[in-house]
């Protein structure tokens, strides 16, 4: 079968924007121009009257019509903070953020709409505006969601192992803070569907950039009022996702709008929107402290990461979940005696959170690695010293850290040291004065971090359950279906390569079904691809094996534990010359099951049908509760120069050393690894999303929102290694969020040692040349001052 | 207002009845035209995933007034290959996974493309690369494995591989 690489470059990909319906109408959604105001009145008259307009939803329609927003994760159980705001996909009565939608336009072209778009009037009493967290904590702050006592919308408080204990026996106590600007994961396909409602059978099929259709069907359902097997959602091409295309909202709308007009309708968000309107994450700070022994032993911290989440308008709770992961991450791969971790999240006027590649497992890791590194300064360490003394050794696993997850497996030390030695960090180091001396300032940050990967959490949608089904068909072809859809990360190459080895079949004779809402799970997220989904892949491809052998053995009147898989023949080693393809076995099987002498008790049992549906669960998160079952191991060091003149970074040398277990295949691993790192060296020195005091967004396309382009981006040098999980069915761990979260501790790590001489502490991101000039001459002040 | 235009889009010649103001986009990737490996995003010329070849030159399809293409040679992606034959930059692209999820691979091949046809015998440094695929961007690879692809195809061209 023809592979996905080449389907896709010969311009056979079918994204979104290439669906196409006979009488297919258009939508376009009208964005408010203020982020808080009274809705005073609405106009559509004029709109409506524009020729090939179909209709014009507003809030109006959608309080009539939907439900609202279905909640997704509800720990109000716990005794913590935690609030849900009561809304529709549209507001009736008051926009919370700039570009909210409060219109949606459907025409039956996209121009007819986009011109009736503009003549929707909307008359606006502004509100006042709350900007920042710090702001919306703030007593007298105004308030976005009126039945709410204030802002806080969570407060989390996490006590692991022995907190007091830890700064009881400490010599030393340091203050950390630190923080990071909101950013974006911006794929660079924005997100689209078409919606069809079948008005005689009342039922919804959508087509479209769903990253986790099963999920979305649920509450695509529930905003409807519709029963769930009347929805079918289906995943088309994705071009990227990194989170941003798991929650459904806009798309409710669209649903809505073919109910309303029984017509197939299309919608496909100009980037600018996505920007917008779309998942916003990061936006932290950290206060805390960090409780150490004089000879590096690391004891505790007590910190609090404060968020600004935007508003809770649209996924009810699945953004705020991302506070759990931020504060749970904080231990790392260190030994601790205990902590104590509060996580606060505020809503601002600003678009919603929601997931976006490290989902907050990044923030707590980075924030650690960088308290590390101030503990290594102030006690005259190497960064790597501090962490090797520090780290779980590889006979410990399996090992049960504070924070109650389990780690699975890895050579904490045997990485760093093999990252040290592929980036030369001595000899980096040894430049470093005589670079100082022509007025270079060259730095070496080194960083390391596990990534948690493989997400079940109790109390929200992301309970873990994954399906995943086999089918050899009657022509020896076979069949996967799994929930993990490909939104780039090889999810098809990936299940078509465990399948064809455990079958011993060609990788040309799998193939990997597109994504629909029939299979149960919860998608590619929580770099949950490798572990749940390719473990139930993989379980329902030995189940069936055990049927082939069986089958064949019958077939071949020979031993079954003499069968031999390999080429897409099976055989008996005692009979090598007699040889059955897949298609004569499958043939057999289905259609001549009964005189070619299958065993009468096989067949009572079905078990000659080549057909596995299964399912898979964590064994660590079923015994022990372990939010995660893998635990991807990574170490980075960044080599960068700063120009201290323009505050400009330069990256020379990047090298990632990584241990994601038994890897399924390298190219695929290497790509994930790449691109993560550029992300993460966006976030790290160039991406903001800005909003100015009246809310409004002022960094909302790719010439202001900087994303790395092939000139910024680094050289980068991978190192294996390969310790295999006990815990999923490959032996390979989730990867796919570990890039990131490395690399952007990792620059800001090397901008700070760059800077020395100036002894800054360098705390915030994107690290801009702004930024760095800012803190390059704030330092001069002190030093002049001090002299 | 409709107006009418020659076009030649990958080796077809189309007289086209087009709407005054619509973009070179728009009319690639529409009914008549269906250029669907023309990819629409930002529609202000950032991000290259509508790159297209206009008389040999990349261009970003979203910034061109259909009207001005007027009598202008056009080629996309689909434009490069023979029948169902991958051009050898293609199999380079596929052979090196310079991409994921495939939506800014049409356009950054096309950028790919001129890069190295216009390019000699003398050899291509990665910051060479780089620059010429500056305005194509990509979120998932980090650019590495494009530049090996490109590499792999300069070398196929190199080596007489190459239409």
């Amino acid at each position: 079968m023809e592979n996905r690489e080449t389907r896709l470059i010969s311009g056979k990909g079918q994204y979104a924007d290439d669906l196409d319906f006979p009488g297919m109408a258009h939508l376009v959604f009208v964005g408010s121009p203020h982020a808080h105001a009274v809705i005073k009145r609405l106009d559509v008259d004029k709109a409506l009257k524009v020729p090939g307009v179909l209709t014009v939803i507003t809030g109006e329609e959608m309080v009539k019509y939907t439900n609202p927003l279905p909640v997704q994760a509800n720990f109000k159980s716990k005794g913590w903070t935690w609030r849900l705001a009561n809304v529709y996909a549209m507001p009736k009565d008051k926009v919370r953020w700039y570009g909210e939608p409060v219109a949606a336009v459907v025409a039956e072209d996209e121009k007819t709409a986009r011109r009736a778009a503009d003549l929707v009037e909307v008359e606006y009493e502004l509100l006042a505006v709350t900007g920042n967290a710090l702001q919306a904590l703030e007593p007298d702050s105004p308030k976005l969601y009126d039945d709410w006592e204030d802002n806080k919308q969570v407060h989390l408080k996490f006590d692991f192992g022995d907190p007091d204990g830890a700064f009881a026996e400490a010599d030393q106590v340091m203050h950390i803070n630190s923080r990071e600007g909101r950013v974006t994961g911006l794929p660079i396909e924005g997100r689209g569907c078409v919606a069809h409602y079948n008005l005689k059978r009342d039922s919804l099929e959508m087509w479209g950039s769903f990253q986790t259709p099963y999920l979305a069907r649920h509450n695509i359902a529930a905003t409807l009022g519709m029963p769930e097997v009347k929805v079918k959602i289906n995943a088309v091409d994705i071009g990227g996702a990194f989170g941003l295309k798991i929650h459904s909202w806009k798309e409710n709308v669209v649903a809505l709008a073919s109910k309303l007009t029984g017509r197939h309708v299309k919608w496909f968000e100009p980037q600018k929107d996505f920007i917008v309107t779309g998942p916003h994450q990061r936006d932290v700070f950290w206060e805390g402290d960090v409780a150490f022994k004089n000879d590096g032993t690391l004891l505790g911290v007590k910190a609090t990461v404060t968020h600004d989440l935007g508003v809770e308008s649209t996924n009810k709770g699945i953004a705020a979940l991302s506070i759990f992961p931020a504060c749970s991450s904080v231990p790392n791969m260190y030994h601790w005696k205990g902590m104590h971790i509060e996580g606060v999240g505020a809503v601002t006027n600003k678009s919603f959170y929601c997931a976006y590649r490290g989902y907050g497992k990044d923030k707590g890791l980075k924030f650690i690695e960088h308290a590390l590194n101030q503990v290594a300064r102030k006690l005259g360490m190497t960064p790597e010293a501090i962490r090797l003394k520090n780290y779980i050794q590889p006979d410990e696993f399996p090992y049960h850290q504070i924070n109650n997850l389990v780690y699975d497996s890895g050579d904490y030390p045997g990485t760093l040291k093999k990252a040290l030695a592929m980036a030369d960090v001595d000899g980096f180091r040894a430049k470093k004065e005589s670079y100082l001396k022509e007025g270079k300032y060259l730095g070496i940050g080194v960083i390391s971090a596990i990534e948690p990967a493989g997400v079940a959490v109790p109390n929200c949608q992301m309970g873990g359950i994954t399906q995943a089904r086999v089918q050899i068909t009657p022509d020896g072809t076979i069949e996967v279906h799994s929930d993990r859809t490909e939104i780039g990360q090889g999810s098809e190459a990936s299940h078509a390569i465990i399948v064809s080895n455990i079958l011993g079949c060609n990788r040309e004779d799998v193939l990997v079904k597109p994504v629909t809402s029939d299979y149960i799970g919860q998608g590619p997220l929580s770099s949950r691809g490798a572990v749940y989904p390719a473990s139930a892949v993989a379980k329902a491809a030995k189940i069936i094996k055990k049927k082939v052998c069986q089958c064949a053995a019958a077939f071949l009147k020979v031993d079954e534990e003499s069968l031999v898989l390999e080429g897409g023949m099976i055989y008996s080693s005692d009979n090598p010359d007699e040889k059955l393809t897949y298609r004569q076995l499958a043939e057999k099987a289905y259609f001549f099951p009964g005189p070619r002498g299958l065993p009468p008790e096989m067949l009572k049992k079905h078990d000659h049908l080549l057909d596995v549906t299964t399912t898979w669960y964590s064994p660590t998160t079923a015994d022990s509760g372990s939010s995660y079952t893998s635990f991807c191991v990574a170490a980075d060091v960044a080599v960068v120069e700063v120009d201290i003149d323009t505050g400009v970074t330069k990256i020379i040398k990047y090298v990632h050393v990584h241990d994601a277990g038994t890897i399924i295949d390298k190219q695929i691993v290497d790509g994930q690894i790449h691109g993560g790192i550029v992300q993460g060296i966006g976030e790290a020195l160039y991406e903001r999303l800005d909003y100015n005091d009246k809310g409004q967004l002022m960094t909302s396309s790719f010439s202001t929102y900087l994303i790395p382009t092939a000139v910024e981006a680094p050289d980068i040098e991978v190192g294996h290694m390969e310790t295999p999980s006990p815990f999923t069915e490959t032996g390979s761990k989730g990867m796919g969020e570990s890039p990131i979260i490395g690399s952007k501790a990792v620059i800001l790590a090397a901008i700070e040692d760059a800077l020395t001489p100036f002894n800054i502490e360098v705390n915030e991101s994107p690290a801009t040349p702004e930024l760095v000039r800012s803190w390059i001459v704030a330092a001069r002040k002190r030093q002049e001052k001090a002299k | 207002m409709k107006m009418p235009i020659t076009l030649n889009v990958n080796n077809t010649t189309w007289n086209l009845d087009i709407d005054a103001n619509a973009t070179l986009l728009e009319v690639l990737r529409s009914d008549v035209l269906n250029q669907q490996s023309v990819h629409r995003s930002c529609e202000e010329g950032e991000c290259g995933a509508c790159t297209v070849l206009m008389d040999g030159q990349p261009v970003n399809s979203c910034l061109v007034m259909a009207a001005s293409a007027q009598g202008t040679t056009i080629i996309t992606s689909e434009g490069l290959m023979r029948g169902d034959e991958l051009h050898p930059l293609m199999k380079a692209f596929v052979a090196e996974l310079g991409l994921q999820c495939g939506f800014c691979t049409p356009g950054m091949v096309m950028s790919a493309y001129a890069l190295i046809n216009q390019w000699g015998d003398e050899e291509l440094s990665d910051m060479d690369i780089r620059k010429a695929i500056e305005g194509n961007l990509c979120r998932c690879t980090g650019y590495v494995n494009i530049i090996t692809s490109i590499r792999r195809a300069k070398e196929a061209k190199d080596a007489g591989n190459w239409w």
